[in-house]
């Protein structure tokens, strides 16, 4: 076993692979972080402005595969021989194959649903049978974040078992798994929803469409908090849980809410420390200590954020919705039917952070809302009902001690945005929050303020006294997910 | 910094936060002028801040060539003295047939003598200044050293700060709804958070100007119409990979460039409208994308982080119209700049800061005459592309 394999891996899918030009023990069609980290490898790129980073929190992972440059490390599945190297940030592959172009793959269907969690799953156990279904879900699994659960759920039980129950479908429900959908864009009677799977592109035309696409982990505001070593929660649990693999040797939980990730760490035996009020993480290229509020040292070799979690409201806003900001976040408004607009439905954690059990209720109610659209008998009101057993979490808004931070060391961003930057164009007399963000480049990078923006807005917030519901926020704009350009460049 | 309040009275009030409001605000309250801007949602919301940062002299008429020439001089004068990005990385036009070349020949001559200095080069020096294009179907380039480009956030926001320390008021989420005129005089505009007293108003609303020509109650016919434009921005790569606006207008009358943050930056001669309407299309960003690739194959392996839109507010020959509408006492206008407000807004802000302080320039503002339209007097088409 390698150093941080919790379980015993298939021997026969073991290869080598090569990582700076270092021999790593690895399994065939891993992801390549996890194949570092199981090996105690941290450190995988460097960001424009110098800092190092691991692939566990936020940021690219440009790397250089076999000679070609730019490949997304997050992403990349390791083979038998592979290469690897490091590369910054902006390097890029000036020559380039133009390889023909795929036909884009087209689909007519009544409902797409966005997003294979409990929610989406929900809807289409409500709907599938009845209606065909698109269902697309960027990630390589279903089940969402209860996929990455290990212990019993709150009325669902075993999360993998409650998981294959739900995904027994019906003939009309199409599956589209590691496909990103980009957008939501009006066409007449229909809604198109452009997707991405590797480099083909995918156009769904759906009636309907049920947006579930979840929520986002949030960061947390500390010196260093993008150093190799200190994780997201959802990664954290994919580490472990998906790939058997331990975040570390001794790891600080940090955040409000480190009950999310504790019953795990205990389930395989990872020894912990709790730190509410992290300040600084310190280590040579990677986490080798924590320091919180009141100056304890921790010695620990990762820090994970457990911090809450918040509806990712980037679909929402693309596909044309307002927001509201309750219980701590932002949330889509949504009228009696869940819907955002005309033919447009929202369900889950997109809507609200609540229990899974409750995610999938609310995409039961969604589901039973388009049936009866549709002309169907359905009773939403009785899912209605159920739901109202389950209390959203709400979130504190947290006041951080901006002036004692070392604003060079807090990354709001993983695209180079710190808390100095945006202090220093506060204090250049700007304060609205979509003029900072277009000085400071907030929520203009990779992720497109998924992770970063909600920190922009605590941070404008809490600078010039506006209350977080009455702040301008910059709505999203498609393509919602990342693409290659030579994607929709495709011309049939 | 601008405030939510609004002064009571100012001798001249802008309608329009924009660039070319800003910069007019800027010039007069440098001249001494007590002057208030009133932009209905942020500074640079309208189309400013959704601009592709291209700022050249190029054009094929001896005004807008005149204009643009005083324009970069001010642009160049006010980033040294503000310290925002002002790069004069150039103008490549990409040319692919024998019309095409006769025609910029015919543009280079004009610019020429004027004192810009383009030239026709050849598609191997066009590949030589941009070594990632695809030169295999160009037959020569028009290349100006001296155009260039800036940071719309930045450029906006020091004129902005600037403006305010020379004593202009800049007032934001603030809506014009009405103007208050007694006997063909101004006496003041009515806004969702009240009255302001006010002498002289200037119409710097672009995409928005027939509206607030319409509340000022003017017979004149000035045709101007928003039509939605859209951009695209990639992945940051290395600075210096597309140092000038490149510009093909076989593919897709394309312009893109690099970002000062490394982004690659452009749009197509994709139009929409007219329309208020800013959501961005799919059609767009395979548009884009299937143009861009074919003028930089290296784009195919880079990541679009987003597409968004903004108005060209457009009049028939593209031109803008800038100058004093005579039947209303004082009433000016500086909009209608068809996709050309953010390269000309320091010539335009001087142009009118002289206008209304001197009631004449020595720049060619009679070219933008806002009257020509009622009199059926057209220019020739702008040079224009996107």
């Amino acid at each position: 076993m390698r150093t941080l394999d919790l379980t015993e891996k298939d021997p026969s899918k073991r290869i080598t692979i090569y990582f700076e030009g270092e021999e790593y023990e690895a399994y065939e069609g891993e992801k390549f972080p996890v194949a570092m980290l199981a090996n105690g490898v941290y450190w995988l790129t460097i960001s424009t402005e110098g800092r190092h980073r691991g692939a566990f929190t936020f940021g690219p992972v440009p790397l250089t595969v076999n000679g070609v440059k730019n490949i997304n490390g997050r992403k990349l599945r390791v083979r038998d021989g592979m290469r690897i190297k490091r590369q910054s940030y902006d390097e890029f592959q000036e020559q380039v194959n133009v390889d023909r172009d795929k036909p884009v793959l087209r689909y007519v269907v009544d409902v797409a649903v966005i997003g294979a969690g409990p929610a989406g799953l929900g809807a289409v156990e409500e709907i599938g049978g009845k209606l065909t279904v698109a269902l697309i879900e960027e990630r390589g699994w279903l089940g969402g974040d209860m996929w990455l659960k290990g212990v019993e759920q709150e009325d669902f039980g075993d999360p993998r078992g409650a998981i294959e129950k739900l995904t027994n479908f019906p003939e009309n429900v199409r599956v589209f798994l590691s496909t990103a959908a980009l957008g939501v864009f009006d066409r007449g009677e229909y809604l198109l929803v452009p997707a991405v799977r590797k480099d083909q592109l995918i156009e769904v035309m759906a009636k309907r469409i049920v947006i579930a696409t979840g929520a986002v982990d949030s960061i947390m505001l500390f010196e260093n908090n993008d150093y190799p070593g200190v994780f997201r929660r959802s990664d954290a649990l994919e580490v472990i849980n998906v790939w058997g693999v331990a975040p570390g040797r001794r790891v600080a939980v940090v955040g409000a809410f480190p009950e999310e990730v504790l019953p795990e760490l205990e389930r395989w035996g990872i020894e912990y420390v709790v730190v509410p009020n992290p300040r600084r993480v310190e280590g040579v290229g990677r986490v080798e200590r924590l320091i919180d509020g009141n100056g304890n040292v921790y010695e620990v070799d990762a820090v994970i954020m457990a911090d809450g979690r918040i509806p990712d409201i980037n679909p929402v806003t693309q596909a044309g919705g307002k927001l509201r900001f309750k219980r701590g976040y932002y949330t889509p408004v949504l009228d009696d039917r869940h819907r955002i607009r005309e033919g447009i439905y929202v369900a889950g954690s997109a809507v609200s952070v609540k229990p899974h059990h409750a995610n999938y209720l609310e995409g039961k109610l969604v589901g039973a809302n388009v049936l009866k659209e549709f002309g169907f008998e359905a009773e939403p009101c009785t899912y209605r009902e159920r739901l109202r057993e389950y209390e959203p979490v709400g979130r504190q808004i947290p006041r951080f001690p901006l002036d004692e931070f070392r604003g060079e060391d807090v990354q709001i961003c993983g695209c180079g945005v710190t808390l100095k930057k945006v202090d220093d164009v506060v204090k250049s007399g700007i304060t609205d929050l979509q003029i900072i963000k277009r000085l400071t480049h907030l929520a203009m990078g990779f992720c497109q303020g998924r992770f970063c923006l909600f920190n922009g807005a605590l941070l404008a917030s809490q600078r010039n006294g506006t209350p977080m519901g009455e702040l301008d926020m910059p709505v999203a704009r498609p393509p919602i997910k990342n693409v290659r350009m030579k994607v929709p460049a495709g011309r049939d | 910094m601008p405030t939510r309040s609004l002064p009571e009275r100012s001798e001249i009030t802008i309608v329009g936060g924009g660039i070319v409001g800003v910069t007019i605000a800027h010039e007069l309250a440098k001249r001494g002028e007590d002057v208030t801007v009133i932009e209905k949602r942020f500074i640079g919301s309208g189309s400013t801040f959704r601009c592709g940062t291209g700022i050249r002299q190029q054009f094929n008429d001896e005004a807008n060539v005149r204009t643009m020439k005083r324009s970069v001089e001010l642009w160049r004068k006010y980033s040294e003295e503000y310290g925002f990005s002002f790069e004069q990385t150039g103008y490549l036009f990409l040319l692919y047939d024998d019309d095409e070349v006769e025609e910029f020949k015919r543009n280079i001559a004009i610019q020429n003598r004027f004192g810009v200095p383009t030239r026709l080069i050849t598609s191997e020096e066009a590949k030589e200044i941009v070594p990632l294009i695809d030169i295999s179907e160009v037959i020569a380039a028009s290349w100006n050293p001296t155009d260039g480009k800036a940071d719309p956030f930045y450029a906006t926001a020091a004129f902005a700060l600037n403006a305010e320390r020379f004593g202009a008021k800049l007032v934001e989420y603030t809506e014009v709804k009405d103007f208050i005129v007694e006997n063909g005089k101004i006496k003041g505009l009515k806004t969702n958070w009240g009255v302001i007293r006010t002498g002289t108003v200037i119409n710097a609303t672009n995409a928005w100007a027939k509206l607030i020509n319409a509340m000022a109650g003017i017979g004149v016919k000035i045709p101007i119409e928003p039509y939605k434009h859209q951009a695209v921005i990639t992945q940051p790569i290395k600075r210096g990979s597309i140092k000038p606006m490149v510009i093909s207008f076989k593919y897709g009358h394309a312009y893109l460039t690099q970002t000062a943050h490394g982004g690659i930056v452009g749009g197509v001669g994709y139009e929409l409208g007219p329309t208020y309407d800013l959501s961005p299309t799919y059609e767009f960003m395979r548009e884009v994308s299937y143009y861009f690739t074919k003028i930089v194959p290296a784009l195919r392996e880079l990541l679009i982080l987003r597409t968004w839109a903004g108005y060209y507010a457009k009049t028939p020959d593209s031109n803008p119209t800038i100058g004093k509408i005579e039947e209303l006492d004082d009433y000016y206008i500086a909009a209608g700049f068809s996709g050309h407000g953010f390269m000309m807004a320091p010539a335009v802000a001087e142009m009118m800061a002289e206008l209304v302080t001197k009631g004449r320039t020595d720049l060619p503002v009679n070219w933008y005459d806002p009257y020509r339209f009622e009199r059926g007097e057209l220019r020739g088409q702008a040079l224009q592309m996107g």
